[in-house]
């Protein structure tokens, strides 16, 4: 897979699910951990796009967090 | 989750502080502090390459706000696999699992499907490096062929 500037580490998305994990008994195989990995860095990524995008139809070159909140709302249920 | 006291990196708590709470609530603390920061050090990251793809900056604020979205976003995405992985009847989760997370956007689904089958097909290319090098090893113990063990890469995979 290709390594572009930075991505979540396999160790750090096991992590993060099994905090929340109900079960004890419940895994994570191999793959998926790669796979939530990618699915984490375009959560980011896209998140972080839409929010460029707002700033810069506002002719701003800085984004701030309220372009994330006006982006937030249509994005969520965009990828959720 | 209840809004604990700010445990931030270093600062020792009173003894009494201590004494009040459980051993494992406090890990668990810690735990959940570190993997924050892990979350916003990659998120960083990722906010730099969107930056230099679009020649914008991004405040502080900004990257906090989408690394706590994300943090916080974990929580549904481990539930939601745990449930999918149950559904089916095991307790280990897998690809298929991680597929339907991303169920409601078809780019998302078919970014990752893509993802799933790059993965599938690295992992059967392992698998056959590892079946030519032990049938390879098996070829060297019978003195007739010296045969050569080469690492070369003459997959029939293009």
């Amino acid at each position: 897979m290709e390594e572009r500037e930075g991505g979540f580490r396999k160790e750090t998305v096991e992590r993060l699910l099994r905090l929340h994990f109900r079960d004890g008994r419940t895994r994570v195989n191999g793959d998926a951990l790669l796979l939530m990995a990618e699915l984490l860095k375009v959560f980011v990524r896209e998140a972080a796009a839409r929010a460029a995008r707002q700033a810069q139809a506002e002719d701003l070159e800085k984004v701030d967090i309220e372009h994330v909140e006006k982006v937030l709302p249509q994005y969520l249920i965009f990828i959720l | 989750m209840a809004a604990a006291r700010p445990r931030l990196s270093a600062g020792r708590e009173t003894s009494d502080e201590r004494a009040m709470e459980p051993a494992g609530g406090e890990q668990r603390e810690l735990l959940i502090q570190r993997l924050r920061a892990a979350v916003h050090y990659t998120t960083g990251c990722l906010c730099q390459g969107v930056a230099e793809d679009k020649g914008v900056l991004f405040s502080k604020q900004t990257v906090a706000a989408i690394s706590e979205i994300t943090f916080r976003q974990c929580e549904n995405f481990a539930r939601d696999l745990e449930m999918f992985a149950r559904h089916a009847k095991r307790s280990t989760i897998t690809s298929e699992d991680v597929k339907l997370l991303a169920r409601r956007s078809n780019s998302l689904l078919k970014y990752i499907t893509q993802k799933s089958e790059e993965l599938a097909s690295s992992n059967m290319e392992q698998k056959e490096k590892k079946k030519k090098k032990s049938s390879a090893a098996k070829g060297k113990r019978t003195e007739e062929n010296e045969t050569p063990v080469t690492e070369s890469e003459d997959s029939n995979m293009a």
